[in-house]
């Protein structure tokens, strides 16, 4: 008898303190671009300041401004701007995104192809890509061999800021089937390991040794590689800003947590990752209504920051 | 004690009941939407345009689960006869058994991440001369299945095998039978419901196993084979209902009723599935040979 009530116990101070700790730290969810610069910063925090963050990247983008918006998340990542379709899919959160810097989303391709020859493309060639009309790399210039086209799956801010890009409008994309991948790393691993192989990925992950991130040719000609500098200038167009998201303001954590990164040694870390920090000059990224206003923490400016836009 | 045993059970049961109204309450919006006909066999999913059909969805789970159990049963029938026939001292069986039960044990991911990293790879060195677009293929999550479902597979049909009351095989081999004969007309005959049962519950585990599936099988929507006994598409990437599931559209459909259902809907077929053949494999393993044989 007095065992059993032992075990009772037992059995409620564990649930009781597994809860418990649930419920002290603080989550973080979704995009796998900024996983990374996060993860780093909480290892930090925990650190100095004994702050328990727990990062997961579950469903990427959309995933975490899911998550956030039914109480299962603290703290959303994006890799793409908040959009109309997300307040009105969710209209009694409040959105509270902060910019923590910037990132250029590349076009990579597998080896073969990169010394096949093929270096840039156009947004007319990737429209061509993915719509299908387009099945061998010959037809681009490139070695005879078929396109494997690995799509981002739907939901991630890549695809979202991509198929933006190409069709002014993800709802205008067209009704598609690819092979699809989720996570940044399972996109790179999987181009690598392919021959043909395409996909779109964060700049940061295109190492140029396993995937190789190809130029984006602009209408008047040029070509523009996803690099600091054209990210910097604006010229390059594939810019998207990389956002920290709480419903209402931020707890204590939470604050602490974007005090860090929006501070010399967290900007460090987003450079450290191979992001654009906010002081770089990335005026490109999210244009705001009022010039010099960079960085940001208010609400307004980015909600109305639009995607970027293809160019006419 | 008794009456704690038929509480806990009852509450299992209620769960279980519980949870399937769930799906179909759920997944009720798309029925209405689509017909519950053109849910199951429509050919198209394209959820921006509301078209939902999980036929490729149902076809690429059963071909990846055909092809896991086709590699598995002759590979994990071999293994069981030499457990259970072979005279082997009871150490060395034991410890063979163990190996394999071992198998079981690993976690699925592990399974995925060696399927990303070597199975695509010899997949698609395998069907080059059949130009496949990449290494993730129905073929490669059915062979990663396979080795996962071995376990299951052998522990079961090595008990079936052992269920055959010795005094059988003695008056087999009273009657002039060899080692094999003994094996192919007594014990393999009386085992057979215990095997068609380590078969069902094999099947059961690759129906619903997800995220090894989820690495390798390419999760490229709406590919169903033409004519329909065409082998083609075992060599072109797909979607099983667990691979759907497991990926970010689940996030998507949040919030939205008809997309949401659409995914319930997913759910509550795979649900039915694997019940099923559970129900059926254990009902026969319970039943007759099997178990209850070995046991006594």
């Amino acid at each position: 008898m007095l065992l059993k009530r032992r075990l009772g116990l037992l059995a409620w101070l564990l649930t009781s303190s597994a809860l418990f700790a649930a419920s002290s730290s603080l989550r973080v969810v979704g995009s796998t671009t900024v996983n990374p610069v996060v993860v780093r910063a909480a290892e930090k925090l925990k650190a100095e300041k004994g702050l328990a963050i727990v990062v997961d990247t579950q469903g990427g983008s959309s995933g975490g401004i899911t998550a956030l918006a039914d109480g299962r998340a603290d703290v959303a990542m994006a890799s793409r701007p908040l959009t109309d379709g997300d307040r009105t899919k969710y209209p009694k959160v409040d959105f509270r995104p902060v910019e923590i810097g910037v990132d250029a989303l590349a076009v990579v391709v597998a080896k073969d192809v990169w010394e096949g020859g093929v270096r840039a493309l156009s947004a007319e060639q990737l429209r061509s890509i993915y719509d299908g009309t387009f099945k061998n790399w010959q037809e681009l210039g490139g070695p005879d061999r078929r396109i494997a086209f690995f799509n981002k799956e739907p939901g991630r801010g890549t695809w979202e800021v991509f198929v933006h890009w190409l069709y002014g409008d993800a709802k205008k994309a067209p009704h598609v089937a690819h092979l699809e991948v989720g996570s940044n790393e399972e996109a790179r691993t999987k181009v690598a390991s392919t021959p043909g192989g395409i996909s779109q990925l964060s700049a940061a992950w295109a190492d140029g040794r396993r995937v190789f991130p190809l130029a984006i040719r602009l209408p008047d000609g040029r070509q523009v590689t996803p690099t600091k500098e054209h990210l910097a200038d604006g010229s390059y167009p594939l810019a998207r800003p990389l956002l920290l998201i709480t419903n209402g303001p931020p707890s204590a954590t939470a604050k602490a947590l974007l005090d860090y990164l929006l501070g010399p040694a967290g900007q460090e870390l987003v450079r450290a990752a191979g992001y654009l920090g906010l002081r770089d000059g990335a005026q490109q990224a999210a244009p705001l209504p009022q010039k010099g206003t960079r960085p940001t923490r208010s609400v307004g400016a980015l909600l109305a920051a639009p995607f970027p836009r293809p160019q006419p | 004690m008794k009456f704690w045993a038929w509480v806990a059970g009852g509450l299992v049961a209620l769960i279980g009941a519980a949870l399937a109204l769930l799906f179909v309450v759920d997944a009720l919006p798309v029925f209405r939407h689509s017909g519950f006909g053109a849910y199951l066999f429509g050919s198209e999913w394209f959820y921006r345009a509301e078209r939902f059909g999980i036929l490729s969805m149902l076809y690429g789970t059963l071909a990846v689960a055909a092809v896991a159990l086709a590699v598995a049963t002759p590979v994990g029938l071999g293994t069981a006869i030499f457990l259970a026939e072979a005279p082997l001292p009871r150490r060395s069986r034991l410890l063979i058994k163990s190996v394999v039960e071992l198998l079981a044990g690993i976690p699925s991911v592990v399974y995925g991440l060696l399927g990303v990293l070597v199975l695509r790879e010899v997949v698609f060195r395998f069907l080059a001369p059949w130009e496949p677009l990449s290494g993730d293929t129905l073929l490669t999550a059915g062979l990663l299945l396979a080795v996962m479902t071995l376990p299951t597979f052998v522990t079961l049909a090595d008990d079936a095998l052992r269920g055959v009351p010795a005094v059988q095989r003695e008056a087999g081999r009273a009657l002039g039978f060899s080692r094999g004969e003994v094996v192919r007309r007594v014990a393999l005959p009386q085992a057979l419901p215990g095997l068609v049962a380590a078969g069902l519950l094999a099947l059961g585990r690759a129906l619903g196993e997800t995220i090894a599936v989820f690495l390798v099988v390419g999760r490229q929507d709406n590919q169903l084979p033409s004519p329909w006994w065409s082998p083609a598409p075992l060599a072109a990437s797909g979607q099983t209902l667990t691979s759907k599931l497991g990926g970010a559209e689940t996030f998507l459909a949040y919030d939205d009723p008809l997309h949401w259902g659409a995914m319930s809907g997913l759910a509550l077929v795979l649900v039915l599935l694997v019940t099923a053949t559970t129900l059926i494999g254990g009902r026969l393993l319970v039943g007759r040979g099997g178990i209850r044989a070995a046991r006594g």
